[in-house]
């Protein structure tokens, strides 16, 4: 280069200078089951304003550590899009910014998912706002049910159905099965186990997750249900120890009937087993009505952040039509129910029934989340473990001191 | 004095006290200089982490939040934490199975593969290479072939006419306990079988030739010979495998989780969960600190039986 050429570059970077001083930009964390869609957004906002994003996708199962790690630090991240059950946690740790104020401000504050904002709240004040959904529902195998002489269309709509179609696909052969569940999966039953409790009437909570309700008669229902197909053969031996590796495998085999699962199936199967012919309907009640987890992340902002501004217009971004319809393209349900059925237009129809499902969908509300039901060893999953795969007779006892597991960790938290 | 001493001290004479003193310590400075960077490795990455462990086992540490000093509230809390005893009683009986285990396997196949012969490399190199595969790899491909469903083990089992249906080995506790030891004795026994063999190979030949002249059998020279002058290697595999299995988490956290009903929840996975779980790091360091000492009392009790039987008390 002589000297012109770089007197000329010079002059070009002096005179582009200030405009790119002006730019601002706020650092984001993501889980990595996330990273698709959060990826794209990113990159849709970033292509657009002249404000960025800076997204670090973390591995899942580290994010929690990890941002402990930055926090004691100093360098934790403005913000993060954080497993909505982990938000009551992080808020009664002192490490989120309030941000009630920005979240009411917002015109359609009120469309915005409830059971999202129900868990993002801490002592009356928003810590967490919806940003990506995720919902439970049944699916069943279309080309079993014709074959077992089932209506292929027609998914089962109570528990009294569920059971009756399982035994129907069951009798097509040894290798074939009814019915799939995780049997030693915290995370999976919470996900797919309990909207049939809170379908039927029931809860595994009171007071606001001060009280574990585990041994009453609803949860009891259900276990007895559960069981009952596992006694007479309808689910696989595996599922027992299944920590959750065959959640969405084992229905992809084509060799089980009918599967509790989560939206993102549809996606999955529609990508990866396009041969797959299958149906989607809600998770039903004991005698019908229908339920959902809502899960997915809830958006929150690290306390003492100086980006807010910037974050506020990420998120109106996020929450705006093509924002919801790039969310829903790639894997998250939309978290605003009055533009739902726009942003998911063009898309495969069976992701209404999920959309539908999250203005039914609750989140459990715990600041012990993952000693209570998410960990392997926690009192949720060892207890269903067991009832599930026991006799009839050990359903009381094992819901009893179950129970009783739970309310010592929630005591313990609250002291 | 000799004459020769008051001409003028000679080059090899002994320096005066004070210079003597001076280069002692001259000496000694370089000594701390040169051994200075091993010190401090040592203090950094030993000493340092051992103190904030024990510094944080004095707080409510959460993992998320400020830390409160308690004292000795966590060492409290734990006599009563029957999930911890509960765990550190299942890991003393993993240690026994897994120690037996391991050093009866790993000495017949140091036996085995001890003397020049043909073929001999070929089976030292085939025993030793589960070694070099890393727990958790091992772990995953056992939980593979363990898999009711998608694994080998249980399609085996009904081909051999062992079961007739699908066996879930997982599922319940005794054939899951053996199914991760057996892993276990698989993968570390060519480790135990280097150790052994080091100590076979330098038994002098002379004492079993000796020995088979006066008519001993095999079983007794190896009782009466091999045994007590491989004592020393014998003692280094006794306290790798009791140290390695008191502090077993992986193949436990990766095949069973913990399950069935976590009866296989080891110390570690116990500490990992306090804190990684329930966030109490503070907790989680009472507990390291408690299982340390555990390992201490049990490495002295074994390196004093063995000091004893050298000295043939």
């Amino acid at each position: 280069m002589n000297n012109r050429n770089l007197l000329a570059g010079m002059t070009v970077a002096v005179l582009i200078a200030p405009s790119a001083a002006y730019a601002d930009s706020f650092t984001m964390w993501a889980r990595a089951d996330d990273s698709t869609f959060m990826t794209k957004i990113v990159d849709a906002f970033n292509a657009g304003h002249a404000d960025k994003v800076e997204l670090q996708i973390v591995p899942t199962g580290e994010l929690v550590q990890k941002y402990a790690v930055a926090a004691a630090g100093g360098s934790a991240p403005d913000a993060l899009s954080l497993d909505l059950i982990y938000t009551p946690s992080f808020a009664a740790a002192g490490q989120l910014e309030d941000i009630t104020d920005l979240a009411k401000s917002l015109p359609y504050f009120d469309a915005l998912s409830k059971a999202h904002l129900s868990v993002g709240t801490y002592k009356d004040k928003i810590y967490g706002v919806p940003f990506s959904a995720d919902a439970s529902v049944l699916i069943w195998n279309k080309d079993l049910f014709a074959k077992a002489g089932l209506d292929p269309d027609k998914g089962p709509t109570n528990w009294a159905e569920i059971r009756a179609d399982a035994e129907k696909v069951k009798t097509l052969g040894s290798d074939i099965y009814g019915f799939y569940f995780s049997g030693n999966c915290g995370g999976c039953n919470i996900f797919t186990f309990t909207p049939l409790i809170w379908a039927s009437g029931g809860d595994i909570f009171a007071d606001n997750g001060a009280k574990s309700t585990l041994n009453s008669p609803a949860v009891k229902d259900a276990v007895a249900f559960y069981q009952g197909m596992v006694k007479d053969g309808l689910v696989p031996e595996g599922a027992k120890t299944d920590p959750g590796a065959n959640f969405f495998a084992a229905f992809a085999t084509g060799k089980i009937g009918i599967s509790p699962s989560g939206s993102f199936a549809i996606g999955a199967l529609n990508s990866q087993y396009p041969n797959l012919h299958y149906g989607v309907t809600f998770l039903p009640g004991k005698d019908g009505n229908k339920s959902s987890f809502a899960g997915g992340d809830n958006f929150v902002v690290t306390k003492g952040t100086k980006k807010i501004e910037l974050i506020k217009q990420f998120l109106d971004f996020a929450y705006s039509l093509p924002g919801q319809t790039l969310l829903a393209k790639n894997g998250s349900l939309p978290v605003r129910a009055d533009i739902a059925k726009e942003a998911l237009a063009g898309l495969d129809e069976r992701y209404l029934i999920p959309a539908e499902a999250m203005n039914v969908g609750r989140t459990p509300y715990s600041v012990v989340f993952n000693d209570l039901i998410n960990s392997p060893n926690g009192p949720w999953n060892t207890t269903l473990n067991n009832v599930f795969f026991s006799t009839p007779d050990a359903i009381d006892q094992g819901l009893a001191d179950g129970q009783d597991a739970m309310q010592t960790i929630i005591d313990q938290a609250a002291q | 004095m000799p004459a020769g001493r008051s001409r003028g001290l000679p080059a090899n004479s002994p320096p005066a006290p004070g210079a003597r003193v001076y280069r002692r310590k001259r000496r000694s400075w370089a000594g701390l200089i040169y051994v200075l960077p091993a010190v401090l490795l040592v203090l950094v990455f030993f000493v340092l982490p051992l103190c904030m462990t024990g510094w944080m086992s004095l707080h409510n540490w959460p993992l998320l939040g400020e830390s409160r000093w308690i004292g000795l509230g966590n060492y409290i809390a734990l006599w009563k934490d029957r999930g911890f005893w509960r765990a550190l009683s299942f890991t003393a009986y993993y240690t026994v199975a897994a120690t037996v285990g391991l050093l009866g396997v790993g000495m017949a196949l140091a036996l085995f593969v001890e003397r020049p012969r043909p073929g001999v490399g070929f089976y030292r190199t085939a025993f030793f290479l589960p070694v070099v595969v890393g727990f958790a790899s091992a772990s995953l491909l056992w939980a593979w072939l363990a898999n009711v469903d998608s694994g080998l083990f249980s399609p085996l089992m009904r081909m051999l006419g062992i079961t007739e249906s699908p066996y879930n080995l997982l599922a319940t506790f005794t054939p899951a306990f053996w199914l991760v030891t057996g892993m276990v004795i698989w993968k570390m026994s060519g480790f135990y079988m280097v150790i052994l063999m080091s100590g076979l190979q330098s038994v002098p030949t002379d004492f079993h030739e000796a020995a088979r002249i006066d008519g001993a059998t095999r079983t007794q020279r190896f009782l009466h010979i091999t045994l007590p002058l491989i004592r020393k290697p014998i003692a280094l595999a006794l306290i790798l495998s009791v140290t390695g299995s008191m502090l077993a988490f992986d193949q436990f956290y990766i095949i069973l989780a913990g399950g069935p009903q976590n009866q296989t929840m080891t110390a570690v996975y116990w500490i990992f969960n306090q804190s990684f779980v329930s966030f109490r790091l503070g907790y989680g360091a009472a507990l390291s600190v408690v299982l340390l000492a555990i390992l201490l009392v049990l490495s002295v009790i074994q390196l004093r039986l063995l000091r004893d039987r050298e000295d043939g008390r």
